[in-house]
């Protein structure tokens, strides 16, 4: 087996200078290019700090995160996240272009062409207030792939959608995986959400992974089929312990 | 500022203006306010031609000297404050090391008022621009600072955070975050900055320069001339009104981010 390109080992995070009540604890896992992670747990469970923590926002206090071979110390465009609320800066249309490096006409082209990724070119020209939320996550989404990231980070970025809208982005996020082979590592505490998307599902809870369960689904998957409904339901047990 | 109201009109703005004009007409024309109190408009306007391009009586012609001095000192004095307030309230807003720092020191100044330092200027910088850029930029720093500190404070996280993960983290996250983020309130803090300069500007003026329209309405004082004291504030009103909206058309055209609705 190839290098992980991930690689969490030990991470341990306390918000007290002397770290006490520790949000994550010695937790360890890694993650291989092109794979679909999602980290499922209740809210509270430290699954945001995670998140954060890889992204360079926090730092550790102990153990270590390291993305392709190199420790995280900051935050950089090599771990894009999509936020769980909305972090579009108001002032941009769009905010597709603001960190694609180059001229500015590569610029626009690129934005373009993420904006057109995820169906958002009739409204190339709105700013942020004008979008819906379905909208809104789909322009961050786009922000962050514009960034060609080595591991895309989201943060239950649909939590805020209708069920509608929810499954569309779903199916827009797995046609982008597929396509672009991005390594996403994706939070939620929807056991069918996780089903739904991930290759591979961590359980979370108490500062820990409790348990990594491989979802060996045909894709694409239907969120009606016995089978993914098994495996939410399995998800689900596995949260209740 | 650019907000859509469901029925604009145009002449919304002047009701005001016109009322009060058509009221102080019909004040001094009816004689109900003796002209040694009010001058009627007509022969405030008559004073105000003379001020401008008139070439025969007691300050004919002085208008344009007037107001390019005060314009110069008005300038200098505000760039001053907005070169200090905007950087000092921009950090004070993020780092609560230095607010802890300055704001016992800001706040105490603040309620001096500006006219207490006036002696004291004379003293520092003598009669003429110096002492007059001192007061407006003493005056104009602090809606400046305390407005871009209010701003930079009301960044949310999120957003510098997501600016970072961009590659916007340092010097490059604060004109791209930071500043666009803070603009709404830095926006306001200049308008009241730039407001308050003029008031300070004919206080400076009111010393015994030469020139300005400070100067301008003293020396009218002296003359006893109420037409031309009364000229002299209506033009300091729409000289004050001429640079807001400057100020605004300015910001508004360089900046995305003065275009937001706060």
């Amino acid at each position: 087996m190839t290098q992980p390109l991930l690689t969490v080992s030990n991470l341990t995070k306390s918000f007290h200078p002397d770290g006490r009540n520790p949000v994550l604890k010695d937790l360890s896992f890694t993650a291989h290019k092109g794979r679909f992670l999602c980290i499922l747990g209740p809210s509270g469970c430290g699954k945001t700090t995670l998140l954060k923590t890889i992204a360079g926002f926090l730092p550790p206090t102990g153990g270590t995160v390291e993305v392709a071979g190199r420790p995280v110390t900051r935050p950089g465009p090599d771990r894009c996240m999509v936020f769980q609320e909305d972090a579009l800066f108001p002032w941009l249309t769009i905010n597709v272009a603001f960190a694609i490096p180059g001229k500015k006409k590569r610029r626009l082209e690129l934005a373009r062409f993420h904006l057109h990724a995820v169906g958002l070119s009739h409204a190339a020209t709105h700013l942020p207030h004008q979008l819906s939320g379905g909208m809104k996550q789909r322009a961050a989404l786009a922000r962050a792939l514009a960034l060609s990231p080595q591991i895309l980070l989201m943060d239950e970025p649909f939590g805020s959608l209708d069920t509608q809208a929810k499954a569309q982005m779903q199916k827009l996020l797995l046609t982008l995986w597929a396509q672009l082979a991005q390594t996403i590592l994706f939070v939620t505490h929807d056991p069918t959400e996780a089903a739904t998307l991930a290759d591979k599902v961590l359980i979370m809870g108490n500062g820990r992974i409790e348990k990594t369960m491989e979802i060996n689904l045909q894709r694409p998957r239907n969120r009606k089929d016995v089978e993914l409904f098994r495996k939410a339901n399995e998800l689900e047990e596995e949260l209740k312990v | 500022m650019g907000r859509q109201q469901p029925h604009k009109r145009k002449w919304t703005p002047w009701v005001l203006p016109m009322a009060l004009l058509a009221a102080w007409w019909a004040a001094t024309a009816g004689q109900w306010v003796p002209p040694y109190l009010l001058p009627p408009p007509a022969q405030v306007l008559a004073a105000a031609k003379v001020y401008a391009a008139g070439d025969k009586g007691p300050m004919a012609g002085r208008f344009f000297a007037d107001a390019a001095a005060s314009l110069v000192r008005v300038g200098a004095g505000f760039s001053l404050a907005v070169a200090l307030g905007l950087p000092l309230g921009l950090v004070s807003g993020r780092r609560a090391a230095v607010n802890r720092f300055l704001s016992a020191t800001i706040n105490g100044l603040r309620a001096v008022p500006g006219i207490a330092w006036l002696p004291l200027a004379l003293v520092w910088f003598g009669i003429g621009l110096k002492t007059t850029v001192f007061l407006v930029a003493l005056a104009a720093f602090f809606p400046v600072y305390l407005n871009a500190q209010a701003g930079a404070r009301n960044v949310p996280e999120l957003w510098l955070q997501a600016g970072a993960m961009m590659g916007a983290s340092g010097a490059r996250g604060v004109f791209r975050v930071l500043v666009p983020g803070a603009m709404p309130h830095v926006v306001t803090g200049l308008r009241l900055g730039l407001g308050i300069s003029w008031a300070y500007l004919v206080l400076g003026e009111l010393t015994g320069v030469p020139h300005g329209l400070g100067a301008a309405i003293m020396d009218a004082r002296m003359l006893g001339r109420l037409d031309l004291i009364v000229a002299g504030i209506l033009i300091i009103a729409l000289l004050g009104r001429a640079t807001d909206r400057l100020l605004v058309l300015f910001l508004t055209t360089a900046f995305s981010s003065a275009r937001r609705r706060p």
